[in-house]
């Protein structure tokens, strides 16, 4: 009986060793595999956007859009709507971003004006030297 | 010929009296109704999904660059391709309409009580894991309406302080829907998937034969209503044997599924093929109008009005949760829910709720 007993639990501590030491390479596996970024910085002339336009751009993986406000300058700004990932567009005649999935609206700095998205659109950073915008 | 096969097999398996222990003198009892079919229906209706997915398996093509052309090539190219894939688009909306019918009338009748708990959660179970077949599936054309609504559905796990992002990068694959998520879907809709259901029906079946089907409560005759404190094996002495009688009834069932499916097929193909299903996806445009399919509707309506995405998700959760463990909340012995106003009630009003919600999501 004694014997019985060690073999059981020999057993059990065997499989159960087996099956754990699975654990840390699945959990690797389908880890999301890490992707490099194409684009980290770019840079654009200044007469490329003129006051009131957008341009849309692809930056670190992110779709993104560069607008030039009128009296406020350029600022770059994600795409990706904050609520559940759609993408904005530059909406020129009311100086808005719109989301199309459930209407979220934020304004030219990335605020959300109305709509369920909980927070502003990710700002990049941007400056401008002489007539180069550079983004990133 | 047939006959010297039927003896054949009857003098190496006993054949003779294998239908008659498991399938003639299985009874059911006398007054089932129609809705009792719709579990076979169902089972039937995978069968369905199945065997036209494997035949659409001969010409998708899983990767980004090629999925969508693959898929047209289905429709236009390959002989009756559009046949099989109308039967695999419209028998998932089927599939899911059926099991919600099937749900619905076990719930009316009563029949998730104890001792059939455990069927009841098996259920719901396989409602899960169809609708996760239904969502997998849904990437896989790699359309616009694939693209945004898969986008859209694997952002919701990001509501989750702390860990939501990581569950959605871990099912998309990264930060966006790429072709990476296409593959983990495939894997998921045609490997991972079947054995699963396919393990939940097992053992739902087997718990319907073991415990003996249920009878509705609504006459004076039904089910001995003695206490259940051991096992016992719930039969019918003056019920109908399973075979022919029973089968029969799915039988017809099954056909009138066929009928419905092929009606939808022929006279109105692009019911569950809107627009955007035609255009290939492009992860810098997000089209207007982008609406999961109608059966999730209802979900997709109330995170919208809910103005908090924790709240939102973290309600239906719990509301899944409440549904999946009923029977131990409702431990009544009643059956007869005509006898139960509250329940009733309840049950009525939750359903208003869905469809409103559903129509409302559809219109808005
Ligand atoms: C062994 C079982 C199955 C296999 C091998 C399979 C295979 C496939 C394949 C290859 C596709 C892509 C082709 C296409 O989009 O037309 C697909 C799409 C799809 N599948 Fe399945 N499938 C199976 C079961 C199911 C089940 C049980 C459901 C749900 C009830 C389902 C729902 C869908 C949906 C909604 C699509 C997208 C249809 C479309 O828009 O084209 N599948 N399946
Ligand atoms: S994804 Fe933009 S409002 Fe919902």
């Amino acid at each position: 009986m004694k014997r019985r007993k060690f073999l059981k639990s020999l057993l059990a501590l065997l499989g159960s060793t087996t099956l754990i030491s699975f654990a840390y390479p699945l959990v690797r596996f389908i880890a999301p595999p890490s992707r490099k970024a194409e684009v980290k910085r770019l840079s654009l002339q200044k007469n490329e956007i003129p006051a009131g336009e957008a341009r849309e751009i692809v930056l670190n993986n992110t779709p993104a859009i560069i607008i030039n406000r009128p009296g406020k300058g350029y600022i770059a700004l994600s795409r990706v709507c904050t609520h559940l990932g759609c993408l904005v567009g530059y909406n020129k005649a009311k100086g808005n971003l719109i989301c199309p999935c459930h209407a979220g609206i934020f304004n030219l700095d990335g605020k959300v004006l109305s709509g369920p998205p909980p927070k502003p659109l990710t700002e990049f950073p941007l400056r401008v030297e002489g007539e180069t915008i550079i983004i990133g | 010929m047939w006959q010297r096969i039927k003896q054949g097999l009857e003098t190496r398996i006993g054949l003779e009296d294998l239908i008659n222990t498991k399938l003639k003198s299985y009874s059911v009892p006398r007054n089932t109704n129609i809705f009792y079919t719709l579990g076979g229906v169902a089972l039937v209706a995978f069968i369905i999904q199945a065997i036209s997915g494997f035949f659409l398996l001969i010409y998708y093509v899983p990767h980004s660059d090629h999925a969508f052309r693959s898929v047209q090539y289905i429709m236009t190219a390959a002989p009756f391709g559009w046949l099989f894939r109308l039967m695999h688009v419209v028998g998932s909306n089927l599939m899911v309409a059926v099991i919600f019918l099937h749900l619905l009338s076990v719930f009316f009748m009563g029949s998730y009580k104890k001792p059939r708990e455990l069927t009841w959660i098996v259920g719901w179970l396989m409602l899960l894991v169809t609708l996760t077949f239904c969502l997998s599936g849904y990437l896989l054309p790699w359309s616009q309406l694939s693209y945004w609504t898969t986008t859209v559905v694997t952002a919701m796990p990001t509501a989750f302080p702390y860990v939501g992002d990581y569950i959605a990068n871990l099912l998309r694959g990264g930060e966006f829907v790429s072709g990476i998520t296409l593959n983990r879907f495939f894997a998921l809709h045609v490997a991972f998937l079947p054995p699963i259901l396919v393990g939940l029906m097992v053992i739902h079946v087997f718990l319907i034969r073991r415990i003996g089907l249920s009878s509705p409560p609504f006459d004076a005759s039904s089910e001995e209503t003695k206490p259940w404190t051991e096992y016992r094996h719930v039969s019918y002495p003056n019920g109908n044997s399973f075979y022919p009688y029973f089968v029969l009834k799915d039988l017809y069932m099954v056909a009138l599924y066929l009928v419905v499916m092929f009606f939808v097929i022929t006279f109105i193909p692009t019911l569950f093929l809107p627009e955007a299903s035609n255009i290939p996806a492009n992860p810098l445009m997000t089209p207007a109008y982008i609406k999961p399919q109608w059966y999730f509707l209802a979900p997709y309506q109330m995170l919208k009005l809910i103005p908090n995405k924790f709240l939102g998700i973290s309600i239906q959760i719990a509301l899944i949760g409440t549904f999946l463990l009923w029977p131990f909340f409702d431990t009544k012995i009643e059956r007869n829910i005509l006898k139960r106003p509250l329940l009733l009630a309840t049950f009525i009003a939750s359903l208003v709720l869905w469809v409103v919600l559903t129509m409302w999501g559809r219109s808005s």
